[in-house]
């Protein structure tokens, strides 16, 4: 393999063995080719480390990012939408030496699939939650999220979205998460993210600022992003709390600060931890179908 | 003979305790033993009861008409004395429900041991067996002054199993090997969300809760496209939430059982009630065209048979299969002796790419193109044809009673016990179909050989009725349904088809 450069927005990635042969039908310039790119690297530099692709799962939904994928050649299942987290937490449970990677957007994850997301946190499933977030539903040609701003106008709101969006990293870190941590879609920082949650155990969120080009269009999200300081305690939830303050997803003002890093990280019993039929076959490294 | 005793009283006297003891008993000494609980959906007070009937026969059903009324409390005395027999028994009192158990083991003359070693492995022995005691030697002073007395011929001891609709699915499941089950907390599938949780230590499967039931279909899917093998069960409110995985699983080959347990509806309809007006959904539930199974077991041994044939039949065929039971068979118990034959699988689905758009065979990726879509269409209906005639090598349907009359009683599920038992020694024959989707070929042939059809169903349309029809062309007029949301019970089967089948 070749060592990694610097990837431009549409960049073919560097690895072939994770390809496939579908062809890309994101728009040109789309933010989800810096994430698809850093996604595959870190799954490339995984393989290279030694693990094989059948050590991996990948789960998407429906929407922009679902197509992830069809581009990225593991097993898993490309789900409905909204229902990525009971999806991976099932394949997760059908094989629990599968180190599992649910792909959302902020519509399913925040929408229709959000009292997925709260349990998914509060009982620390052993999965990788990435959350593309471009604050609206951009494949159905541009409604507004749970997350979409105040005042957006589309042709299904001509008055403007009248309620303000919550605040996704405040409700996933109430829900007791043990892993959270915002990156902007660039394929440094998503791959910087993954192979920092991939030492956690549990459940991990990660929400990737990904401005939509055409729906949602960029005002500047990238000049507002600071790196969260290196002497941020991960373990104080409070301060995790007043981080993640510092923008409230409601457009962009003066003054806000999208910070980007690891807001929480603590350590807590998994799902797996608490079933021991689960931690044998951990233990073991068997599938269902190799116990007695 | 066939004796029925209804015991009634407020939710959390303990009227069930006391009826599945004595049943245990009963089963033990040799008797066939069948009960019925009737119950509201409330946790303490209101009304409930249960009718256990026994005999020296094989018995599946209930009567209207009692021989012995246990009361608990007044109320059961007021709301039931209008259906204690002629000369029939009443024990009332306002007592613990361990006392009326050592009542009715006197007046039953039964072995007071039978109840003492069940109760051993309970809570709270030293004051059950009191209460148990002093009942007993209540009643040795009176059953020599009044008709307490049954005169209970002795039988033979014999090895029975007695267990309910969702023991036999719970057994079923463990015997094929099942490894996850999900569910979300609904009643009647309820129980048998505790059985398989009571048998995780022995089996070694896993038994989760998730936050509804559109994560528990989901983590299905997720958990049988692994290989493990899966079950989700719940109750027709649950299923509605179900069923867009359900269509996924149509599409994408996921090997995926669904129990589904029917409660009176729609709705939230009757909570803790019976009906069978869930068949159409079975059958047509979730978007677009694909393969599945539909199959209706109508007694505990079924439950075991049929869903291990379901967990092989969407082993092997990658196809959704929905298990149908309802409350009645799902919460009454049943004495058999008939041992279920356990269809066997392996675990045959592959770990891969999966999709819940059409696929791309090459890639694993979604697709659009009009070829592949042709391709797989035409690949879901070859499955589905390779499926049909799978089917037919197993038991889609049975025939009871005199198999050559022209009179002809068709149903599926549990009305069966009511039937069987209210049919005997009639001029008729009794068709249960236990494969719906496929639906077995044979079916018409033998019912247009029929002078006289009369279906028997827990609904207000006549869904197999339905089904039927579309199958066969044949148009069934004469329908028993019921809808009040009780099961049919023996005694007034055997007047309505008297009347039918003269």
């Amino acid at each position: 393999m070749k060592a990694k450069k610097t990837q431009t927005a549409d960049s073919k990635p560097q690895t072939a063995n994770i390809n496939t042969a579908t062809p890309m039908t994101w728009c040109p310039g789309c933010y989800n080719f810096q994430i698809l790119a850093g996604v595959k690297n870190y799954f490339s530099s995984e393989l290279k480390k030694g693990k094989s692709k059948e050590d991996f799962a990948i789960c998407s939904g429906i929407g922009c990012q679902g197509k992830i994928f069809d581009y990225i050649n593991l097993n898993g299942l490309n789900t409905l939408h909204g229902r990525e987290l009971p999806t991976s937490l099932g394949i997760k449970m059908g094989n629990p030496n599968l180190d599992v990677y649910a792909f959302i957007g902020d519509g399913g994850c925040f929408n229709e699939g959000v009292s997925h997301l709260v349990h998914a946190a509060r009982e620390n499933v052993d999965i990788t939650c990435i959350v593309h977030n471009n604050q609206v539903f951009a494949l159905t040609v541009g409604q507004p999220t749970g997350l979409t701003e105040q005042g957006f106008v589309d042709k299904t709101t001509p008055e403007g979205v009248t309620v303000k969006p919550f605040n996704p990293l405040k409700l996933v870190l109430s829900a007791n998460a043990t892993f959270v941590a915002r990156v902007f879609a660039d394929v440094k920082q998503v791959e910087w993210v993954l192979n920092e949650a991939k030492k956690h155990k549990g459940f991990k969120f990660i929400e990737i600022i990904q401005p939509c080009i055409i729906f949602h269009p960029d005002v500047g999200y990238k000049d507002y992003v600071h790196e969260i300081p290196k002497s941020h305690d991960v373990t104080d939830f409070y301060k995790a709390m007043k981080l993640i303050d510092d923008w409230d997803y409601n457009g962009i003002k003066k003054g806000d600060k999208i910070n980007t890093g690891i807001f929480y990280k603590v350590k807590r019993e998994t799902i797996l931890d608490k079933h021991w039929q689960l931690k044998g076959l951990v233990k073991d490294k068997k599938q269902w179908k190799d116990r007695k | 003979m066939k004796y029925n005793i209804l015991f009634g009283g407020k939710a959390g006297q303990g009227a069930n305790i006391l009826t599945h003891l004595l049943a245990e008993s009963l089963v033990e000494e040799g008797y066939y033993v069948f009960y019925y609980r009737d119950y509201q959906s409330l946790i303490r007070g209101g009304h409930g009861f249960n009718v256990l009937t026994f005999s020296d026969k094989p018995v599946h059903s209930h009567d209207s008409k009692v021989d012995v009324i246990v009361a608990l409390d007044k109320n059961t005395v007021d709301k039931h004395q209008k259906n204690l027999k002629k000369g029939g028994v009443l024990i009332e009192g306002k007592d613990a429900n361990m006392y009326f158990a050592g009542r009715m083991f006197k007046a039953l003359g039964l072995p007071l041991k039978l109840l003492d070693k069940r109760l051993k492995k309970m809570k709270r022995y030293g004051e059950n067996i009191k209460d148990v005691q002093r009942g007993y030697e209540y009643q040795s002073t009176v059953n020599s002054q009044q008709s307490m007395v049954l005169n209970i011929p002795k039988v033979q001891k014999a090895k029975r199993t007695f267990s309910s609709g969702s023991v036999g699915v719970a057994e079923g499941a463990v015997k094929s090997g099942i490894d996850n089950y999900f569910a979300y907390p609904m009643t009647p599938a309820t129980a048998v969300l505790g059985e398989l949780a009571q048998r995780q230590k022995e089996y070694g499967h896993l038994v989760l809760e998730l936050e509804n039931e559109i994560a528990v279909a989901n983590a299905g899917a997720g958990s049988a496209i692994t290989g493990a093998k899966t079950m989700v069960g719940t109750s027709g409110g649950g299923f509605c939430l179900m069923t867009e995985a359900l269509s996924m699983c149509g599409i994408s080959k996921i090997p995926l059982v669904f129990y589904l347990a029917q409660r009176a509806g729609p709705a939230s309809g009757v909570a803790t009630y019976n009906a069978q007006a869930d068949l159409h959904m079975a059958r047509h539930a979730g978007h677009g065209e694909f393969p599945r199974l539909v199959l209706a077991p109508g007694d505990p041994v079924e439950a075991q048979e049929i869903t291990s044939q379901i967990f092989y039949l969407t082993q092997k065929f990658g196809v959704p299969g929905i298990l149908i039971s309802d409350k009645h068979l799902a919460e009454s118990y049943y004495t058999t002796e008939h041992k279920p034959v356990i269809t066997k699988v392996g675990h045959l689905t592959k770990f891969g790419r999966y999709t819940s758009y059409e696929q791309d065979p090459t890639t694993g990726s979604g697709t659009e193109d009009a070829d592949v879509i042709i391709a797989n269409v035409n690949e879901r209906k070859k499955r589905w044809d390779a499926l049909r005639a799978e089917c037919e090598k197993f038991e889609g349907y049975k025939i009871y009673g005199k198999k050559n009359s022209k009179n002809c009683i068709v149903f599926w599920g549990s009305p069966k016990g009511a039937i069987l038992d209210a049919i005997k020694g009639m001029d008729v024959c009794a068709i249960q179909i236990l494969y719906v989707e496929p639906f077995p070929k044979k079916v018409g042939t033998i019912l247009k050989k029929k002078d006289k059809i009369v279906a028997v169903e827990n609904n207000a349309t006549g869904q197999l009725c339905d089904v039927i029809r579309e199958h066969t062309g044949m148009l069934i007029k004469d329908k028993i349904l019921r809808y009040d949301a009780r099961p049919f019970l023996c005694d007034e089967l055997v007047k309505k088809f008297g009347r039918i089948f003269k």
